[in-house]
């Protein structure tokens, strides 16, 4: 075998059979040894999972990125010399890329693993060159080769390798964060699909092509190299309108693409299972191992397909925790076994006698590792609860376990082989590898031993400590939502005993691990866990340990601020209270109004509709709970008119008749409606209505003005803050046209579970979390009102308090108009000017002023807790 | 006392005894082992390499290992690391690990003496890497505890 690849390398001119090419027994011996040290690594990582929330990525990666990498690198450089019939690339370049290959997945792992962004992204980089330059070698390999038969075979390679290229910065911008977080749904389904589908799924397809027909010990269908080119075309084209479908957010688009590469697979398995059997088979282990693994592929495409047809993209997300495991192992590390059954003994062997043992170890017990380990995958894949449904991982692992050290053996007994004496010194460095070896792994495993705080046991001494604490307890709702946590900042005395409610409201899990302190499990949608973090006596900062995560802005800090006075005395009176984020008032804490609004998010608009034709103006104003995205990324439950808070505006001229027909569609609450605009009685139409009752409310507005409608049912201060109020604008006789016609209804805004007590508290003691302009928190300062230089633009305004009126000022202009209050205080034609709209609460008027030049104008509250806690906007002024 | 005071001599010992032990391996293996296997011929590179390995072992036994057991558990003691300590994160866990470490590093150092005298020279190799590493492992857990 030897002389033969001598012969080969020489000349290059004599076909190889198709496994026997290489005969670089040495370089597969020890690139065997690295996919088995991956390959353990991973599944040690995987029995940590408990403890460790970065384990669960870390044990996918070391498997996917690490043992099965290196194996595909390996494989398809070695296939594609046979396929291609060409002549080995330099062996020392072949060494020098899967060196590349491995330094770079070592120092990503690492990277993500210890928190270091900038070694992740130079291992990154390593692994990038190190695949392109594959490709490269790839590449040119089908120049000027001889091809064969299987020559389009190579292909599937060329297209892993891109693939992988595109997955390795695709998965690059997730774990630095650099997607951002209103992407990371998207781009993670993208990784997640170009990776496993194309990095391994395409070799597994391209390679069965082949490997199918030869574990079984027949010859190849004739049309096979048709087909191969055929389903290259429907996996790859699909792959690719699927991955840039899913990074666009574009599902339909992503649903196409699968079905076009589950259609490949289907066909694939269609000619697999046409293909004749010959009994015995070449290998039956390998040829069972190989069909259940396309069986699984076979069930996750098409699991994949069914998931991104019937749910939304973040939903998919969630699922694929299932089912990347069920690929992972069903699939990924079953081909490994099946293949690696059948291609170890023979390119370790060098006869059929050595051959025929080395197989006879690899095939050892292999029906019942066969079973457990589909057994394992399906309990993994089926939704079973309790025990039946966590023994899935263990048996899997146990039977994946178990081939490792079958390998490991022959491994050793191939090293044992002739090589020993026809190279001296590799066999006397070989113990120095094998040590080198042992003793990483030994100190990898103390260092994750080391570094495995914050699980249950951390919490308990969290805890312990808090009871020694000095007695003041804080309780804070934390919620992660939008890769983000809100409040991004938590202000405490020294010494405080600081409890966290983490609840995460996110379609994503997420957890939670401060510094030093106890971690949260992941939490899925929904679930609420409180965390004791003990005595804060210092600045801690806590984020969610997903990798990537923190990066992309998942993080908040826990400050101790010096005055212990004043703040331990309301932490006292508040102790065991749930404050969510009023610290946005006292301090800029709380509300993070630098964030991004999510996804889909649309401002209120600020511009006042025309008045209506006619003299009557119907309106229905349902009354309901609504959840209202009222700041950058927090979602609150609001009682709403209309489904907004404020409720919709309305429009008319003096003498107009209203007739407002008031539904109460909520549940449980009463609601009733009061127009200032109009006088009626107030027990009458003012009425309160219970759930499900209607009520006409009919008014004249009989004098012009700037009007505030809110509910009437008490207490009015709850519902007046949660949302229930609006304006009504008519225009007072020979008002003239202006440029822009705005409506802005300030009030405040309280955060909180609606009707808490905390909550309630906050309104009493006029504490909100933010002052607003028509309901949300700067939103027109992340999305300015647009005019141009010399327009005139006329602010109604209305204060809708509960509580605070509003000085209202519009930076860099005067305004040459006020109404207030049904009369004018100040007109064009007049000599002087005003800066400030000051309303009292339930006040209305409006003012105008002429923009002198392109800028931007900033309107706000003069008050500036106000200002700079929401009550901010902008005016994008261009020429 | 001043800065450098009885603790920091404790503290002195425990640190050299493991720079003489680790840097004596890497001396040995790196330098003078393969110098030995170049130079001398096959008889007396056995019998050098042979009498190496046991004055080095000698070393360990009589004054390495006493040494640092002996600064290490009074250090414990100093610190006042309990054993039930030994489980908790950070500190606690991380000397835990590095102990471990410390013991499977001795079981190999042992291991690789029994098997050179039952002449089984390649697990001896693999064994002595395996002390190497894992005792530069020790080192570096050793970084990672705060000072004591």
């Amino acid at each position: 075998m030897r002389s033969k690849t001598d012969d080969l390398t020489a000349g290059g001119t004599r076909p190889p059979s198709r496994f026997k090419a290489s005969g670089q027994r040495g370089r597969h011996l020890a690139a065997h040894a690295l996919v088995a040290a991956w390959a353990a690594l991973a599944l040690l990582a995987a029995s940590e999972r408990q403890t460790l929330p970065v384990a669960r990525w870390l044990a996918i990666h070391l498997f996917l990125l690490g043992a099965a990498t290196t194996a595909i690198v390996v494989w398809s450089e070695h296939f594609a010399v046979a396929m291609l019939h060409t002549r080995l690339p330099d062996r020392r370049w072949s060494n020098t890329r899967l060196a590349g290959v491995n330094a770079g997945v070592a120092g990503v792992l690492t990277g993500v693993w210890a928190d270091l962004p900038a070694l992740t992204g130079a291992g990154c980089a390593l692994l990038i060159a190190a695949i392109t330059a594959h490709l490269v070698v790839l590449v040119r390999m089908g120049r000027g080769a001889l091809g064969g038969r299987l020559a389009p075979i190579a292909d599937y390679y060329r297209a892993a390798a891109a693939a992988l290229l595109v997955g390795a910065v695709l998965g690059w911008l997730l774990a630095t964060g650099r997607g951002g977080p209103r992407h990371y749904t998207g781009l993670e389904l993208a990784h997640v699909h170009i990776t496993l589908l194309g990095w391994i799924g395409l070799p597994v397809l391209g390679t069965l092509f082949m490997l199918w027909p030869t574990v079984l010990g027949v010859r190849m269908a004739e049309r096979t190299t048709r087909l191969a080119r055929r389903v290259l075309l429907l996996t790859g084209g699909g792959l690719l309108t699927a991955v840039a479908g899913l990074a666009a957010g574009q599902r339909p688009a992503a649903v196409l693409g699968m079905t076009l590469y589950a259609a490949g697979v289907v066909v694939t398995g269609y000619l697999f299972a046409r293909t004749p059997r010959r009994s015995p088979a070449v290998s039956a282990a390998a040829a069972w191992m190989l069909a259940a693994a396309m069986g699984w592929l076979v069930i996750g495409v098409i699991a994949d397909l069914g998931l991104l047809t019937a749910r939304p993209l973040a939903a998919v997300q969630e699922d694929l925790g299932t089912l990347v495991p069920v690929l992972l192992v069903g699939l990924v590390a079953q081909v490994l076994v099946g293949a690696l059954t059948y291609l170890l003994p023979v390119v370790l062997s060098s006869g059929p006698k050595e051959r025929a043992a080395l197989r006879a170890v690899l095939e050892r017990y292999w029906p019942a590792r066969l079973a457990v380990l589909n057994l394992g995958v399906a309990l993994m894949a089926l939704p079973l609860p309790g025990p039946a449904g966590t023994a899935g991982g263990p048996l899997a692992g146990a039977a994946a376990a178990a081939f490792l050290a079958l390998v490991v053996a022959v491994l050793v007994r191939g090293r044992r082989g002739p090589s020993r004496t026809a190279d001296g010194s590799g066999a006397a460095r070989r113990p120095v590898l094998w040590g080198t070896a042992a003793g990483a792994v030994v100190t990898v495993l103390a260092v994750l031993v080391a570094n495995s705080g914050g699980d249950t046991g951390g919490s308990d001494v969290a805890a312990g400590a808090a009871g020694a604490g000095s007695g003041v307890t804080r309780t804070v709702a934390v919620t992660l939502a939008h890769m983000r946590i809100r409040p991004a900042r938590i202000e405490v005395a020294a010494g405080t005993t600081l409890r966290l409610e983490v609840t995460n409201s996110d379609a994503m899990r997420h957890d939670l691990k401060v510094e030093d302190g106890p971690a949260t499990p992941m939490l899925a949608e929904g679930h609420t866990r409180t965390l004791d973090v003990g005595r804060i006596t210092g600045n801690r900062e806590a984020w969610c340990t997903l990798p990537g995560h923190r990066a992309a802005g998942m993080a908040m800090s826990i400050v101790v601020t010096e005055d212990t006075g004043s703040s331990s005395g309301t932490d006292a009176a508040g102790a065991h209270d749930h404050d969510h984020g009023s610290m946005a008032a006292a301090s800029d804490g709380g509300l993070d109004l630098s964030a991004d609004f999510s996804a889909g998010w649309r401002p209120r608009d600020a511009a006042l509709a025309p008045v209506p034709g006619g003299t009557l103006h119907e309106v229905e104003l349902r009354a309901a709970h609504t959840e209202v995205e009222v700041a950058p990324g927090v979602k609150q439950q609001m009682w709403t008119f209309g489904g907004s808070a404020p409720g919709p505006t309305l429009h008319g001229k003096v003498g107009d008749v209203f007739e407002v027909t008031l539904v109460n569609d909520d549940t449980g609450m009463g609601h009733g409606v009061d127009f200032h605009a109009g006088s009626l009685a107030p027990d009458k139409p003012m009425r309160t209505i219970q759930p499900g009752e209607r009520l006409v409310y009919r008014f004249r507005a009989e004098r012009a003005g700037a009007w505030l409608y809110h509910c009437s049912t008490s207490p009015m201060l709850q519902h007046m803050g949660n949302g229930m109020y609006g304006a009504v604008i008519i225009d007072p006789p020979g008002l003239k046209k202006a440029d822009h016609e705005y409506v802005l209804v300030s009030s405040e805004l309280y955060l909180g579970t609606p009707g808490s007590t905390a909550q309630v508290k906050k309104m009493r003691d006029d504490t909100p979390d933010a002052w607003v302009f028509n309901g949300i928190a700067d939103q027109y300062s992340q999305r300015p009102l647009k005019a141009k230089a010399g327009e005139r633009a006329r602010f109604w305004v209305v204060a809708a308090g509960p509580s605070d009126g509003i000085a209202f000022h519009i930076v860099g202009t005067v305004f040459d108009t006020v109404y207030k209050e049904g009369a004018y205080l100040l007109r064009p034609d007049g000599p002087g000017g005003s800066q400030v709209l000051d309303l009292a609460t339930a006040q209305g008027g409006f003012v105008e002023t002429v923009f002198p030049a392109a800028g931007h104008y900033a309107f706000v509250d003069h008050d500036m807790r106000h200002a700079e806690a929401g009550a901010h906007g902008m005016v994008e002024v261009s020429d | 006392m001043g800065t450098v005071g009885w603790w920091s001599l404790v503290r002195f010992a425990h640190v050299t005894g493991a720079v003489l032990w680790v840097g004596g391996q890497l001396a040995l293996s790196l330098v003078i082992l393969p110098l030995a296997r170049r130079l001398l011929a096959p008889g007396a590179k056995d019998r050098f390499t042979a009498a190496a390995g046991r004055r080095f072992g000698m070393l360990t036994g009589a004054v390495f290992l006493p040494v640092q057991l002996g600064t290490g558990w009074a250090m414990a003691w100093h610190r006042g690391v309990t054993w039930a300590s030994l489980a908790e994160p950070g500190y606690g866990r991380t000397l835990a690990a590095k102990l471990a470490l410390f013991v499977i590093v001795m079981i190999a150092a042992a291991g690789h003496g029994i098997a050179q005298a039952k002449g089984r020279q390649e697990l001896a190799r693999a064994l002595a890497v395996v002390s190497l590493v894992g005792s530069l492992g020790v080192v570096l857990l050793a970084t990672a505890l705060p000072s004591t």
